[in-house]
């Protein structure tokens, strides 16, 4: 049958035994990307021509914006298809999300500040790129806070469900807000169309960065899930047979 | 290595970004692994109050 992948994707115990065999397969190769990264970035890349030294601030800025971007994405397409669906683990995935990216917005609001300061001469501007970015900050708070109200986590899976769903509007908005307004931010230098506008020393470590950040998110998301799998369990033998591993 | 420390002038900003960074990665690593233990232990405890309550 077609469907019985979908089935078995929804399958708690299938989840948690699937998750805890993938995560070192993505946990070390992040782990080995991000030192590459790391040294590529602060070492072996030329200092820029315009920024000098300052601009390594994008090895670390720039992943953390993006797994601020594609944790609140997957977050919103899991609440979706839980609340559509009624898949709980689903929703599971949702509530994993929301801590990681909070984090990493700060870490992209942080890390942004510091770059400003010297570039642009201030740490904060409500600037479209920074305004949005902090907005997106606020809704994994209000993610978290609202989930944290209920008691039942169905009724938080539900109810925050769709505060995600909504939010999610402003992820083009903060993906395009550098193109659409006048920004002191600069235009996007990876992800655009034709070629990326930076000579393959500066690049490489970039892209190494970027693809270390998703396989990181993708297993802290896996660790997370688990547990969130298995506190929304109330059936005794599965629990049984998942923890005597 | 000094100059490499000295980022050119901007290590007031460098270094701070990159210890922010490195900080929120550890943090994420603890927290979800203390997450996952903590589901397990109120899971057992399930288990020894007993059977498939809800």
């Amino acid at each position: 049958m077609a469907w019985t992948w979908f089935h078995r994707l929804a399958s708690p115990p299938h989840i948690y035994r699937v998750a805890g065999r993938l995560t070192p397969w993505l946990a070390w190769p992040a782990a080995l990307l991000i030192v590459a990264g790391l040294i590529g970035g602060l070492v072996l890349a030329p200092p820029d021509y315009q920024q000098g030294d300052g601009f390594r601030i994008l090895y670390v800025h720039a992943p953390s914006a993006w797994l601020s971007l594609m944790a609140y994405t997957t977050m919103a397409v899991a609440a979706g298809i839980g609340l559509i669906w009624r898949m709980k683990v689903a929703h599971a995935v949702a509530a994993s999300c929301a801590p990681i990216g909070a984090s990493f917005t700060f870490a992209a609001l942080v890390t942004g500040s510091l770059w400003g300061k010297p570039m642009w001469g201030t740490y904060w501007q409500w600037d479209p790129r920074l305004t949005s970015e902090l907005i997106l900050l606020f809704l994994y708070l209000g993610y978290m806070g609202l989930r944290s109200a209920f008691d039942d986590v169905q009724r938080a899976d539900r109810v925050s469900a769709v505060l995600a769903v909504v939010g999610v509007v402003n992820v083009p908005i903060i993906h395009y807000s550098v193109i659409w307004w006048n920004s002191l931010h600069q235009a996007p230098s990876v992800m655009r169309l034709g070629k990326p506008t930076m000579p393959p020393s500066m690049l490489v470590p970039l892209l190494m960065m970027l693809v270390g950040f998703t396989l990181f998110f993708g297993a802290l998301l896996l660790v997370r899930l688990r547990g969130e799998v298995l506190s929304r369990e109330r059936t005794a033998s599965w629990i049984r047979e998942a923890l005597r591993t | 290595m000094s100059a490499f420390l000295y980022m050119g002038g901007y290590a007031a900003y460098v270094w701070p970004a990159y210890a922010v960074t490195l900080t929120v990665m550890v943090l994420n690593i603890v927290w979800a692994r203390r997450l996952l233990k903590r589901s397990r232990k109120d899971a057992l405890r399930r288990l020894a109050i007993g059977g498939t309550e809800k």
